[in-house]
């Protein structure tokens, strides 16, 4: 095996006989790894190098594990598992709704930890590959879209979107239920049209909004999923 | 006692990773390794010798 084909596993710690021996497991197992003792440096490596993979301590100096999670998924969907001495209901609470991909409780068995990087990389890349093509006609609680007509109806009046706010809920109802952190909307939806930031997203959002649900500020179909951004669910 | 607890895993988590990779021949065993073991469970021995002053003087 080449360097190049090697995945990549970032590994922020600030414990430094514990992420040396998870680097000597993965480096064992044919993965190349980088290590990070602090948050701020941690989520620069990660943004700047794109590792396939993170392996974080949610206990960090500088940056703590949940806000380097947060920042990184701003801009990227890399799959991270965390790592935490404070195995309380609320750390797995705050990990699972923050969007992390697995989660191990120390103390741990290293070779666990590499079964589990191994298993998050496959399920994250077969993901990828299993994106449905999008139905010519989908149907979601009130909501019709004619992919053929380009045309949205709500409760059987037809709706006019702009482009964007078109393009938007097309990704969305074609991936029901799955949540999209701002990054991976801006990925799926610029493209042709040039440049779409964070805010102005959250402005095509709100004028959606206002076009398809009964309540806008209420909205029961495109709902925001806290800390990580949105997705469309059938009914509310 | 939340932050104890904490330390106690982290300490743990050395000590069972190190000991385990040395054991399935992963880990080379290294005078350094065996130290950073040792160091682990004197960290714990300390711990478990604070929670226990603590609780005795509690009323």
């Amino acid at each position: 095996m080449t360097e190049g084909t090697k995945d990549r596993v970032l590994v922020i710690d600030d414990e430094p006989a514990i992420a040396e021996v998870l680097s000597e497991y993965l480096t064992a197992e044919g993965f190349l790894v980088e290590r990070a003792s602090d948050g701020a440096v941690g989520l620069k490596l990660a943004i700047d190098n794109r590792p396939d993979i993170l392996i974080l301590d949610l206990n960090l100096p500088t940056l703590s594990g949940v806000e380097v999670f947060r920042q990184l998924r701003e801009q990227s969907d890399v799959p991270v598992i965390m790592l935490t001495s404070r195995v309380n209901e609320v750390d797995r609470v705050v990990g699972l709704e923050l969007g992390a991909d697995d989660y191990v409780g120390k103390p741990f068995s290293p070779r666990e930890v590499v079964a589990r990087v191994k298993n998050v990389l496959r399920r994250y890349r077969r993901q990828g590959e299993r994106e449905p093509a999008p139905a010519e006609a989908q149907r979601v609680g009130d909501i019709e879209i004619d992919r053929l007509g380009h045309e949205v109806r709500v409760r059987g009046n037809r709706v006019n979107l702009t482009p964007m706010e078109y393009r938007i809920l097309d990704v969305l109802a074609n991936n029901l239920g799955r949540s999209f952190s701002r990054a991976q909307l801006l990925d799926r939806i610029s493209g042709e049209g040039g440049d779409v930031f964070d805010r102005t997203l959250d402005r095509h959002i709100a004028n959606l909004r206002h076009k398809i649900e009964v309540d806008s500020s209420h909205p029961k179909h495109i709902v925001t999923v806290f800390g990580v951004g949105y997705k469309m669910v059938g009914e509310g | 006692m939340n932050s104890t607890i904490h330390d106690l895993r982290n300490q743990l988590a050395i000590a069972i990773a190190n000991i385990e990779g040395i054991l399935d021949g992963t880990l080379a065993p290294t005078e350094v390794r065996l130290q950073t073991v040792h160091h682990a469970l004197l960290a714990i021995e300390e711990l478990l010798g604070e929670s226990r002053a603590r609780e005795e003087i509690k009323p």
